[in-house]
């Protein structure tokens, strides 16, 4: 039992099963679904506030998701935990600025990656939440 | 029908241990890692493919069999096809160019994955707080098209549900065994 929480990495089938299975857990115990993108927003919303209190209580956005913590944003928080912890105990946590795949088609530069990144961040959250997902 | 658990304080914390599981089994499945995800697109490792769809099999059994006992009821997102399309675009271009979807990046963040932080989770908070300042613009246009209704497949059709959940479930062992003959 303990070894296979040393593995890097399970069957992706039996990954898959089991986030179903937990996705059956979440409606039965809450109603709701495993989802992230709403999060990010309600985040945005809480930095927000800190500087433009006004303009986040008068954006008719936040006044639908308000930007407070509920279930689905500790189930972020946890995601976080849950993912370190997984790598952590199977040795496969590293400090990485570029993934490797990155690396061998466009170099090494750290700038680069993470202005990509942070472009391609921006146009998908965007999306998502334009396409209501 | 009613969730188990309804006060404030422990629905928090069933979030956290739910996110634990959840994050704990994303990196188990290694789709935290850019070059899995990223293989997806290039065809070269289908990791993604096997995890999603046998989520979606599991989760459509598991939740039409307790929506069948009547212990939950759920919620059918409202579809409108300007927004799924435009927003599924736009979502395309911004994921191609990351490489991480929300989830997955966030997970990426927990292995180590900078990248995943400094680049793309600032970036997903600042295109959250962009749509969230567009809102009201956004809600006039293109938000309204194509509403299209929450019918269901099982209502359009006039069927239980279940021919198409056995539908589905045999579409997707199909293609898993396809993939694997074809070794990827």
């Amino acid at each position: 039992m303990l070894e296979l929480f040393l593995q890097v990495q399970w069957s992706p089938y039996l990954v898959g099963a089991l986030i179903g299975v937990l996705s059956c857990f979440a409606f039965l115990s809450v109603g709701k679904l495993l989802g992230v993108s709403t999060s990010f927003a309600r985040t945005a919303g809480m930095i927000e506030r800190v500087f433009v209190p006004d303009r986040v209580k008068g954006n008719p956005y936040f006044q639908e998701e308000k930007p407070e913590i509920n279930w689905q944003w500790m189930l972020v928080v946890g995601m976080l935990i849950g993912s370190f912890l997984s790598a952590w105990i199977s040795g496969d946590f590293s400090i990485k600025a570029v993934p490797g795949l990155w690396e061998t088609q466009f170099g090494p530069s750290i700038w680069f990656r993470w202005s990509m990144a942070f472009v391609g961040g921006v146009i998908l959250m965007f999306g998502a939440r334009l396409a209501g997902g | 029908m009613t969730p188990w658990v309804k006060s404030r304080n422990g629905q928090l914390l069933l979030g956290l241990i739910t996110g634990i599981i959840f994050g704990f089994l994303l990196q188990k499945g290694q789709v935290t890692k850019y070059g899995v995800i990223m293989g997806t697109f290039l065809f070269t490792d289908l990791t993604v493919v096997k995890v999603m769809f046998s989520a979606v099999v599991v989760g459509a059994i598991g939740i039409h069999y307790l929506k069948g006992k009547g212990w939950v009821e759920p919620e059918i997102k409202k579809p409108a096809l300007g927004r799924n399309i435009v927003g599924g675009i736009i979502f395309g271009i911004g994921f191609a160019l990351l490489g991480y979807c929300p989830g997955t990046g966030w997970g990426a963040v927990g292995q180590g994955s900078l990248d995943a932080l400094f680049g793309g989770v600032l970036g997903m908070l600042v295109g959250a707080a962009l749509f969230a300042e567009s809102y009201g613009f956004l809600k006039r246009n293109v938000l309204n098209w194509g509403k299209i209704g929450t019918a269901t497949l099982p209502q359009v059709m006039n069927k239980s549900a279940w021919p198409i959940i056995g539908g589905l479930t045999l579409f997707v062992l199909a293609l898993f065994v396809f993939i694997e003959l074809v070794g990827l």
